[in-house]
């Protein structure tokens, strides 16, 4: 009746790509920014922001462009057989997302909640949950990200205010120090932690209204940069840039050694886990939704229940492989920054030119509006 | 084929004699009305339903004196046009029609020359009348509770919506027990979808009997495997009343003290009737407390386990050391030490439930007090896991909808298992998969987590009214299940203030 629509608002979709991108880039980009420049990682920041706006501005006119879904939008404007090929492309990208996710997850779940535990067991398990919250469409899923939003947006908020009492201000400094590379190799760092923002291109058909998403995705980005940074100079301030280059994920260490008022729970870690927790289910769950649904529009299948089948089987595959080999982690580095990055971006750029060369300049926001 | 009802008074009485052969319970009577007594009629009805004591004052007695004192020629005449002066008769044309109005409590009446079975309506089979509530208790408000008779609590409904809005739609549910079904509803408010939405569910289904408004609950909602109900009883009809008010449709059926409202939410089976007649302060207290209530029923013990077992480091020192303290002494791990403790209050809450009142009260008492002390001195649990029951017990009491704390319930034995076994990995794990069920979770419609989710609908402040119960002066619009256009309820007239 009233919700069964299939189609999801512009608030639940911001909400979903704000824990999309804030739960992997807050917890390994602090530690990364500082190892790379020092106390320079909110130029990195601001870099990839600006790198991550101009992905969006291209993604924006597209999604304009788009009469139905992206699979066909990219059909009609390069032909079906680059189509297929871009489809393959980006569910490389997403599946491997998943399962990269999967993979820190997992580790993260075993390191600080269950060191005896499973590998194994636990990817299983969060594989489980992931594919019970995909197969009933994306209107449940949108609806967990929107309660779950604010129940952990403030506690988070409450322990990085609390957190700034431990601020040194001197540990900002020295500050403009590092090269000129290291701002350059830390803003790709973030842009590649930006790419799911990327999956926009295939929500059109599921939101009231469509052309507004990169609207959507633009307000995540400022929002998610934001936030990574003020986390960062906190991070910065009390832990300083040496240290912090070697903690992995040094916001979970803050975490642990923030007091709360009245002193009853001394140590936060364990319950505060449980934001970044959620917030890597939630990309866990955008990359197995995406990849499943590529396969199901690429094989015409009718009700996704095989299309989600490969899909967990593949994501599980992928993170069991980067648990067991160390190469494989750092291969996934080195694709996400030579491969996926300009490839996503490149794709974009592609199907704005062709489709202006083909349809001409003027087919913009005519064709668009959404179905 | 159906049994017409003929103008030949004997051929009826063979008819209705071989439909209700054998059925001692229903009593039969051939009286001769008329000036000289020239005309037979045939009165049929079940034993208990029509006054035998006042048996002059009642409907057919009132109706059979009037035709007593009556010629003959105009009797027919009489019956067919003003249907024996009695204003709730009803004529029937087919045997069947005749045979199920007599079964609904009333009496049947066949005269010689008349085409059409009189239904009268008298005492009716025996209720208990209106009775204060067992479940569901206020603090300020109407005690009144439903009782197990449709129409009693129908009219209870209507004495507090008396507009011509307010619609009663009827049907029968039961193959064999052809029970009433009352859709109740106020016309301007609903939307549409829902009610059509409701009759389809009610025609999807044939049973034999439905006994109680528990079987046409469990055959009309979707997700037949989720623990979480998917209508909201109640067995007071200012809570109905309520619920219609919002937009909401309250579901009656015949012999059930229980209405079942929806659509529903995890927000509307929190709320209870006086949260509206107390201060918003008052209320939104409870409100809160009732909210933590429900979550820690299903969750606490689990939390418990995960703490102590896994992750001691969170707790201060000396409250680790006295937990470590109070545990010296018990052989049993402390997952197996929950479960016991969780086990034996089940029984014993189930015992309360089944023996009579006093009793009940008694078991609760000699379980509590004596068994859990006993299990403490003989060291098989804790004092500490009996406190932890003991609080999960009282959150799960504190959840005012039965149907809804029972999920919970059941939900925490998964959450002893989970925590128990994978510490707060576990609990986090249990709570995704609960949270994603819930937003996959819909009432008619409508999500089971709103006003949570999808809150940016326009015109729309259900907000208002969820963990706070903002003062009455800000509740002015009605919530979401209302058609949109009468979402209104409230106007203040400043000129007037």
């Amino acid at each position: 009746m009233f919700a069964d629509n299939w189609k999801i608002s512009l608030r639940q979709v911001k909400r979903l790509l704000i824990l999309d991108i804030f739960g992997l880039s807050s917890l390994l980009l602090p530690g990364m920014l500082s190892s790379l420049t020092g106390a320079d990682g909110v130029f990195c920041l601001l870099l990839g922001m600006a790198g991550g706006s101009l992905l969006l501005l291209g993604i924006g006119v597209n999604l304009r462009q788009m009469k139905e879904d992206y699979y066909h939008y990219m059909a009609e404007t390069v032909g079906q057989f680059l189509a297929d090929f871009f489809m393959v492309f980006y569910f490389l990208y997403f599946i491997t997302l998943c399962g990269f996710v999967l993979y820190e997850t997992a580790t993260l779940a075993l390191s600080w909640m269950l060191p005896d535990g499973s590998f194994w067991g636990v990817c299983v398990l969060l594989l489980l949950l992931a594919a019970y919250g995909t197969i009933r469409g994306i209107e449940g899923r949108a609806r967990i990200y929107e309660i779950l939003f604010w129940f952990l947006g403030v506690p988070l908020l409450v322990m990085l205010f609390l957190a700034m009492q431990k601020v040194d201000s001197d540990r900002w400094a020295p500050i403009v120090y590092s090269e000129g590379g290291g701002i350059l190799q830390g803003g790709l760092s973030f842009g590649i932690f930006l790419l799911p923002l990327a999956g926009i291109l295939f929500l059109k058909p599921f939101c009231k209204e469509g052309q507004k998403l990169a609207s959507c995705a633009r307000t995540a980005l400022f929002s998610v940069t934001l936030l990574d940074g003020v986390i960062y100079l906190i991070l910065l301030g009390v832990f300083g840039s040496n240290t912090m280059g070697i903690l992995r994920r040094p916001a979970i260490t803050l975490m642990g050694m923030i007091n709360l008022p009245g002193g009853f729970f001394t140590r936060q870690d364990v319950v505060m886990i449980s934001v970044w927790f959620f917030a890597l289910f939630a990309l866990l769950h955008t990359g197995l939704f995406q990849s499943s649904l590529i396969i199901k529009e690429v094989f015409h299948e009718e009700r996704g229940r095989w299309s989600l089948a490969a899909a967990v089987a593949l994501a599980f595959a992928v993170a069991v492989a980067l648990f067991h080999n160390q190469i494989l982690a750092e291969a996934y580095g080195i694709y996400q920054k030579w491969i996926a990055l300009p490839g996503i971006a490149m794709i974009s750029l592609l199907l704005l030119m062709v489709h202006w060369i083909r349809f001409g300049k003027g087919s913009v926001g005519k064709k668009g509006g959404g179905r | 084929m159906a049994v017409q009802i003929v103008q030949d008074l004997e051929q009826n009485i063979k008819n209705f004699e071989d439909l209700f052969a054998d059925c001692a319970d229903i009593k039969r009577r051939r009286i001769r009305v008329g000036e000289q007594r020239e005309r037979e009629c045939y009165i049929a009805y079940i034993e208990v339903s029509l006054s035998n004591v006042d048996w002059e004052d009642s409907a057919v007695g009132k109706f059979l004196q009037t035709l007593q004192g009556m010629p003959e020629g105009e009797m027919v005449e009489y019956v067919r046009k003003n249907i024996g002066g009695i204003s709730d008769a009803q004529p029937f044309g087919t045997l069947e029609e005749a045979a199920q109005g007599m079964l609904c409590g009333d009496t049947l009446v066949f005269l010689e020359g008349y085409d059409k079975a009189l239904k009268i309506p008298d005492k009716g089979y025996p209720g208990r009348g209106v009775y204060e509530t067992e479940s569901e208790k206020i603090i300020r408000g109407s005690n009144e509770g439903f009782s197990e008779s449709i129409k009693l609590n129908t009219a209870l409904i209507r004495k507090r919506l008396r507009s011509p809005h307010v619609k009663v739609k009827e049907s029968f549910a039961g193959k064999r027990t052809n029970t009433n079904v009352d859709l109740v509803y106020m016309k301007d408010l609903i939307h549409p979808g829902v009610l059509k939405e409701a009759e389809k569910r009610l025609g999807e289904f044939e049973i034999d009997g439905a006994l109680d408004s528990g079987i046409i609950e469990q055959l009309t909602e979707k997700r037949k495997y989720s623990p979480f109900p998917q209508f909201q009883t109640t067995q007071r009809p200012d809570r109905a009343a309520m619920a219609i008010l919002e937009g909401r449709i309250v579901m009656l059926t015949d012999n059930s003290p229980v209405a079942l409202i929806f659509p529903a939410t995890y927000n509307t089976f929190i709320q209870t009737s006086d949260d509206y007649y107390s201060r918003w302060e008052i209320a939104s207290f409870t409100r809160v407390l009732r909210y933590l209530a429900s979550f820690l029923a299903m969750v606490f013990p689990g939390l418990y386990l995960a703490m102590t077992n896994f992750h001691t480091q969170i707790l201060p020192t000396d409250l680790l050391l006295s937990l470590a303290a109070a545990r010296q002494g018990v052989p049993f791990p402390a997952l197996v030490e929950v479960l016991i403790m969780e086990m034996a209050f089940e029984l014993l809450r189930e015992a309360g439930v089944r023996l009579p009142g006093a009793n009940g009260n008694t078991i609760g008492i000699v379980g509590g007090l004596i068994i859990g002390q006993a299990a403490v001195d003989a060291n098989i649990v804790s004092p500490i896991v009996v406190i932890v029951v003991a609080l999960t017990a009282l959150c799960s009491f504190a959840v005012p909808n039965e149907e809804l704390g029972t999920a919970f319930r059941i939900l925490k034995f998964a959450f002893i298992f989970l925590c128990g076994w994978m510490g707060f990995f576990g609990f986090l794990a249990g709570l995704l998969g609960v949270l994603i069920h819930l937003s996959h979770l819909e009432s008619f419609g409508i999500p089971y987590l709103a006003p949570f989710v999808g809150a940016d609908l326009s015109g729309y402040q259900d907000e208002r009214d969820t963990f706070l119960r903002l003062p009455l002066e800000f509740l002015k619009k009605r919530p979401v299940y209302t058609r949109e256009g009468a979402r209104t309820r409230l106007r203040i007239n400043k000129d007037k203030k």
